[in-house]
C-alpha cells in the first residue's frame, strides 16, 4: 500500500490548473542534497514509492533520505467502457502536486558521490525530468 | 574589516517593477535595495560577476561605490540582509542590503562548519545530522565572523551539540537562536517502510472522510447513496440523459 492521508475533509477533488513554478518546498531544507523536479506532473504515490524504495535500497543503511512531497490530492477515473456522466468517478490513485522546482527528496549524512548516485536511481522511477541539487546560499 | 570589506560598484535604479528588474538581469545587472537608517529605500543596481563572486565566497559587509555621482551613499558600509531566488533556486534575482556603520550591534547569520569526525559515526548505520546549518547572532558589524567552527570528535550516538553549547568567538557576542535548537546531532538510522508499514498495520485501503453523512438507522439496509455499480458493470437502462 502506498503514501495516502489518513483522512480528508471531502473524498473527491475537483482537477484545478497547477501553477506554473514553485514558490515553496523548493529548496534543500532537511538534507544536504536533493532531487528537484524540473517539470510539472501528478506525481503518483507508487512513483514516489519506487523512487524511495530505489533511492534507499542503494544507500543500504546509510545516511537518511526524505520525502519532500505528500500524495494527497484524489484522482478519480472512470472504468473503461463506461458511458460518460452518471456522475464523477471512483478515486483510482493518490497523488502529489509537483511543480518545476518543487524538491522531491533529499538526503542527508553521505557524501555528494552516493548521494548523486542515489538520487540518479530515484530519478530514473520518476515521470519527469529531475536533477542533483545541494543546499543553496544563506544570508 | 572596514578596509577589507569588498567594494561594489552600484548605480541608482530609475525604473522599478518586474519587467525593469528582468531587463535589468538582462543587461548583466542585480536589481538590489538599500534600507536602514531611518532613511528612504533606494533601488540600486549592481553588477551580477562581481556581486556574486563576493557573495559566494561568503562575504557579508561591503562598501558601496557610485561612480560619477555624488550620492549621499557614496562608501556606505551595507549589510547583505537577504537574497532572492529564482523558483529553480539557481540564479539570485535580488539582493536586499541595510546600511550599517562599523560599531552598530546588527542580528546576523553565521554558518556553522563541524570539525573533526564524531566517535558515534563508527557505530554501523549512525549518521550525523545538523539540521541547523547557521546560526543567528547579535554582534558588532566589525566582528561579524566568516563562520564559527564547532568540534565534534567527541560526539557520540544520542549526544547532540544544540546551539547555546556552541563556543561564540568573540565575548559581546549574543546568540538569538533558539540555545535548544540542534546543531549536530549523532542518531542510528532506522530504515523505514512507508508503504510496508502501512499495510502490515492493517490501515485502511481508503482514507476517513470527515464530511461524510452516517447513514441513519432505517437505511442501513439500502446500499449508499453515493455507492456505484461494480466495475465494468452495464448502466441501468434509460440510465443515460443523452443518447
Amino acid at each position: 500500500m502506498a503514501l495516502m492521508p489518513k483522512r480528508v475533509k471531502y473524498r473527491k477533488e475537483m482537477r484545478r490548473v497547477r501553477p506554473r513554478k514553485a514558490t515553496k518546498g523548493n529548496y534543500v531544507a532537511y538534507g544536504d542534497y536533493g532531487l528537484q523536479a524540473l517539470d510539472g506532473c501528478w506525481l503518483k504515490a507508487t512513483q514516489i514509492e519506487a523512487g524511495r524504495v530505489a533511492a534507499q535500497h542503494f544507500l543500504k543503511r546509510e545516511g537518511k533520505l526524505f520525502i519532500r512531497v505528500f500524495p494527497d490530492k484524489p484522482i478519480s477515473k472512470k472504468p473503461l467502457e463506461t458511458r460518460m456522466g452518471t456522475g464523477k468517478a471512483d478515486v483510482d490513485y493518490w497523488a502529489a502536486r509537483v511543480k518545476p522546482g518543487t524538491m522531491l527528496f533529499e538526503i542527508a549524512g553521505v557524501p555528494e558521490p552516493t548521494a548523486k548516485l542515489a538520487m540518479v536511481r530515484a530519478a530514473t522511477k520518476m515521470p519527469i525530468r529531475c536533477r542533483f541539487v545541494g543546499r543553496r546560499i544563506k544570508v | 574589516m572596514h578596509e577589507k570589506s569588498p567594494l561594489l560598484t552600484a548605480k541608482h535604479r530609475e525604473r522599478l517593477g518586474s519587467r525593469a528588474a528582468e531587463r535589468v538581469r538582462k543587461q548583466g545587472g542585480l536589481p538590489a535595495v538599500l534600507y536602514g537608517h531611518g532613511q528612504t529605500p533606494t533601488p540600486i543596481v549592481l553588477d551580477l560577476k562581481e556581486a556574486l563572486a563576493h557573495i559566494q565566497k561568503g562575504e557579508k559587509v561591503f562598501r558601496l561605490d557610485f561612480p560619477g555621482s555624488k550620492d549621499k551613499d557614496e562608501g556606505q558600509m551595507v549589510l547583505l540582509k537577504d537574497l532572492q531566488f529564482d523558483y529553480l533556486g539557481t540564479r539570485i534575482v535580488h539582493a536586499d542590503f541595510a546600511r550599517v556603520d562599523l560599531n552598530e550591534r546588527v542580528r546576523t547569520r553565521v554558518p556553522i562548519h563541524l570539525i573533526g569526525e564524531a566517535v558515534g559515526l563508527k557505530q554501523a548505520g549512525a549518521i550525523l545530522m545538523h539540521p541547523t546549518n547557521e546560526i543567528e547572532v547579535e554582534c558588532p558589524v566589525h566582528e561579524i565572523p566568516d563562520y564559527i567552527e564547532v568540534e565534534i570528535t567527541s560526539l557520540d550516538v544520542g549526544h547532540g551539540i544544540a546551539a547555546g553549547d556552541v563556543k561564540l568567538p568573540f565575548a559581546d557576542m549574543k546568540l538569538i537562536t533558539d540555545p535548544h535548537a540542534m546543531v549536530a546531532q549523532i542518531v542510528v538510522q532506522v530504515e523505514e517502510k512507508v508503504g510496508e508499514a502501512t499495510a502490515a498495520a492493517g490501515g485502511p485501503a481508503e482514507p476517513e472522510v470527515l464530511t461524510a453523512k452516517k447513514p441513519a438507522e432505517g437505511d442501513a439496509a439500502k446500499p449508499a447513496a453515493g455507492a456505484k455499480p461494480a466495475a465494468g458493470a452495464k448502466p441501468a437502462a434509460g440510465g443515460d440523459k443523452k443518447k
